[in-house]
C-alpha cells in the first residue's frame, strides 16, 4: 500500500509536523508506504509529485488550513483536521483506503467554469494560460477603468502633477495596476505550473518582460520558464535533510528568479530589441507607399503583441508623425489609434455574440472591453490573447488591419496621440473614422466567432 | 541555543494552563528573550484559544509569534498534571513554551520546532523527559536528540 498525506495548521510551528510523524509511525507500523508533505512555516517541504499521486493508493489531508487540492482528482481522499492525526492517525490510515474519490467542485473553480455541469476539468498548457489569465483579468480591468476615468478628464490631464486625473493614471497605468498586469499573468502561469514555489519566480519574471519590453507574449514565456525551471530545480537539486528548510526561502526563489531573469534578459531580450529596430526601419521605409497598405500594416502591427515591440513600434511611428505634422492632425496617427481601438472592442462585442466560446470571467471582463476599447486601451484585449493566443491574436489583427486601411482610406487624421472616443474632437472626417472601426470591430468579433472552440470542446480536447 | 537553564523548570507548581504559562514566560522574560510581557502571553493564549496546544500524552507545546520576542526561544516545565484541554483528555505534565518573532518566520528555529514536534511524538522520548531531574541533564539530553541546536 502507498499512502500520501498532506499536513498543515495555521500557525505552521508545531502541530503540522506531529500529524506528520504521527502518521508516517501509523504507516509504518504496518508496513505501508507514506510519504507526507508539510506545509509549515518553513514553507512546502515533501512535496508530493504527480507521479506520486498517480500510484497512491489513498491520500490522507490533515490539514487546518487550504491546501492545492486539483492535484488530488480521482484519488482516494480522507479529509480530516491536523488534530485528529495526532490523536488518531492509525484510525486514519484504514479509513483513507475506503475513502471517496475526490472530485473538485466546480463551482469554486470559476476561472474556468461553463454553463456545463460535468464539465472535466482542464488540464497542462490550457491549464496554466487560464490560471494566469484569471487572475490578471482584474487588474486589467480595475488598471483599464481607472485610465478611462482619467481620460475623462482631457486625455492629457493625467500630467497635471497631484490633479485627480493623474492619481488615476497612477492606480491604472504602467506604474500601477497595468504594471502589475503582466507579473500577476506570468506568476500564476508558474504558479499553476510549480505551485506557491513558482510564485515569486514567475512574478520577477513577468517584470523582467515588461523591463525588456516584451509585452504579455514575454509575460506568458516568463510564466512558462519560471515554472517549469522552478519544477525542475525541486526534482534535481537535492539537500541533505537537515538543510531541507533552505530550499522554499532561499534556493527556489534565488536561483529560480535568476535563472528565469538571466534568460529573459539574455535569450529573449535581444530578438526583441531586434524585433522593435527592424520594424522601426521597416515603418520608416514604408514613408511614400500607399496610405491603405501602410494602414492596413499599422493595423496588423498594433493587434499582434498589444503592448509588445511590434506595437510600440508601430504606436511610436504614429506619434512620430504627429510631431511632424505641428498644429494639424496626422491620418497614421488616427489609423493607429483607430487599429489600437478595434481589438478590446471586437472582444466585447464576440463576448455577447458567442456566449459558448468565452468562460463566465471573460463574459464578465468582455463588459469592461467595451469601455476600455472606446478608450484606446488596447491591453483590454490580452487576457483574451493570453488565454488562447493562436486563435484570437490573428483575429484581432485582421479586424485592427481592416480598421486601419479604413482609416487611412476615408483620410481620417486625429491630432493628439491618445484618448480614444474622448478624443474624437480632434478628429477629422470622424464619420469616416468612426465606420472604420465598426467594421474592424465587426469583423473582429466575426472571425473569433468562427476560430474560437466551444469551451466545453477545449477542455475535452486538452485532457 | 534556543533553551539554557535559565529557561527550565522543573518542579511547577502551577494550577492551570494560564499560570503555567505565565511562570514560563517570565523566565523568558527574566532572561532577555522578551521586550513585552504581557503582549507575548498574548499571543500565546490567543492561540490557545484557537484550539488547545496539547498533543496528548501529557504534552502541550504553547507557542506564540510576536514582535515582543526578541530572539527565538523554548521553555521547558514539568509540572503537576494540569487541565489543558487535551484531544485524548489526559492533564499535562509536559510543557515547551515556544516564542518566535513575528517577522522571523522560515528560518532554522522553525526546523529545529518542527523535528521537537516530531519527537514528542515518540514514546521514549517523552519517558525520557519525564525522567530527567536536573536542567543540565535535560540540556544534555535535547542536546543529544539531535534536534539540531
Amino acid at each position: 500500500m502507498k499512502i500520501l498525506a498532506v499536513t498543515a495548521c495555521p500557525t505552521g510551528i508545531a502541530h503540522t509536523y506531529m500529524a506528520a510523524e504521527a502518521l508516517e509511525e501509523a504507516a509504518k507500523k504496518r508496513g505501508y508506504d507514506i510519504k507526507v508533505e508539510t506545509r509549515g512555516s518553513v514553507g512546502v517541504e515533501n512535496e508530493l509529485t504527480d507521479a506520486e499521486i498517480r500510484e497512491a493508493d489513498a491520500i490522507i489531508l490533515a490539514c487546518d488550513t487550504a491546501v492545492p487540492m486539483e492535484r488530488f482528482e480521482g484519488k482516494k481522499l480522507l479529509n480530516v483536521s491536523v488534530s485528529e492525526a495526532i490523536k488518531n492517525a492509525d484510525e486514519l490510515i484504514d479509513r483513507s483506503l475506503n475513502a471517496n474519490i475526490y472530485k473538485p467542485n466546480v463551482k469554486n473553480q470559476e476561472n474556468i467554469s461553463s454553463s456545463e455541469p460535468n464539465k472535466k476539468e482542464p488540464t497542462g498548457i490550457y491549464k496554466h494560460l487560464m490560471n494566469g489569465v484569471s487572475y490578471m483579468i482584474p487588474f486589467v480591468v480595475a488598471g483599464g477603468i481607472a485610465i478611462a476615468i482619467s481620460f475623462l478628464f482631457g486625455y492629457d490631464s493625467a500630467s497635471n502633477e497631484g490633479s485627480l486625473a493623474a492619481y488615476l493614471m497612477g492606480i491604472g497605468g504602467g506604474t500601477g495596476a497595468f504594471g502589475l498586469m503582466i507579473p500577476v499573468l506570468a506568476g500564476y502561469i508558474a504558479y499553476s505550473i510549480a505551485d506557491r514555489p513558482g510564485l515569486a519566480p514567475g512574478m520577477i519574471g513577468g517584470m523582467v518582460a515588461t523591463q525588456i519590453n516584451a509585452g504579455f507574449l514575454g509575460g506568458l514565456v516568463a510564466g512558462f520558464l519560471a515554472g517549469y525551471i522552478v519544477l525542475a530545480i525541486k526534482k534535481y537539486i537535492k539537500l541533505p535533510k537537515n538543510l531541507q528548510g533552505i530550499m522554499p526561502v532561499l534556493i527556489i526563489p534565488v536561483l529560480g528568479s535568476l535563472s528565469t531573469g538571466l534568460l529573459l534578459f539574455y535569450v529573449i531580450g535581444t530578438p526583441v530589441a531586434a524585433i522593435n529596430n527592424g520594424m522601426n526601419n521597416f515603418l520608416m521605409s514604408m514613408s511614400g507607399t500607399n496610405a491603405i497598405i501602410l494602414g492596413a500594416i499599422l493595423g496588423l502591427m498594433m493587434a499582434v503583441d498589444m503592448g509588445g515591440p511590434i506595437n510600440k513600434a508601430a504606436y511610436a511611428f504614429g506619434t512620430a508623425t504627429l510631431t511632424a505634422a505641428v498644429g494639424t492632425g496626422s491620418e497614421i496617427m488616427a489609423a493607429v489609434m483607430a487599429a489600437g481601438m478595434a481589438p478590446p472592442l471586437g472582444i466585447a462585442l464576440a463576448t455577447i455574440l458567442f456566449k459558448n466560446k468565452f468562460t463566465k470571467a471573460e463574459i464578465e471582463a468582455g463588459k469592461a472591453c467595451w469601455v476600455l476599447g472606446a478608450s484606446f486601451i488596447t491591453e483590454g484585449a490580452i487576457p483574451f490573447a493570453a488565454a488562447d493566443p493562436i486563435r484570437v491574436i490573428p483575429s484581432l489583427m485582421v479586424g485592427s488591419a481592416i480598421t486601419g486601411a479604413l482609416s487611412m482610406a476615408f483620410k481620417a487624421t486625429l491630432a493628439v496621440p491618445h484618448g480614444g472616443i474622448f478624443v474624437f474632437f480632434a478628429v477629422e472626417n470622424l464619420v469616416g473614422y468612426i465606420i472604420s472601426i465598426v467594421v474592424g470591430t465587426v469583423v473582429t468579433a466575426l472571425l473569433l466567432g468562427v476560430f474560437k472552440k466551444n469551451i466545453a470542446e477545449l477542455a475535452a480536447q486538452s485532457k | 541555543m534556543l533553551i539554557n537553564e535559565r529557561l527550565v523548570l522543573l518542579n511547577s507548581k502551577a494550577k492551570n494552563r494560564e499560570e503555567l504559562i505565565r511562570e514560563l514566560a517570565l523566565l523568558a522574560y527574566k532572561d532577555g528573550k522578551i521586550s513585552d510581557i504581557e503582549d507575548y502571553i498574548k499571543a500565546v493564549l490567543k492561540r490557545e484559544a484557537e484550539y488547545s496546544t496539547a498533543v496528548g500524552f501529557g504534552v502541550a507545546i504553547p507557542h506564540g509569534k510576536s514582535d515582543s520576542v526578541i530572539d527565538p526561544f523554548l521553555a521547558f516545565a514539568k509540572s503537576e498534571d494540569i487541565d489543558w484541554d487535551a484531544p485524548d483528555q489526559n492533564p499535562v505534565d509536559i510543557v515547551f513554551l515556544i516564542g518566535v518573532p513575528e517577522k522571523d518566520a522560515g528560518s532554522l528555529h522553525l526546523k529545529i520546532l518542527a523535528n521537537l514536534s516530531r519527537k514528542l511524538m515518540k514514546e521514549d522520548f517523552r519517558n525520557s523527559l519525564r525522567n530527567i531531574k536536573t536542567s543540565a541533564e535535560l540540556l544534555d539530553f535535547l542536546n543529544k536528540s539531535e534536534l539540531g541546536f
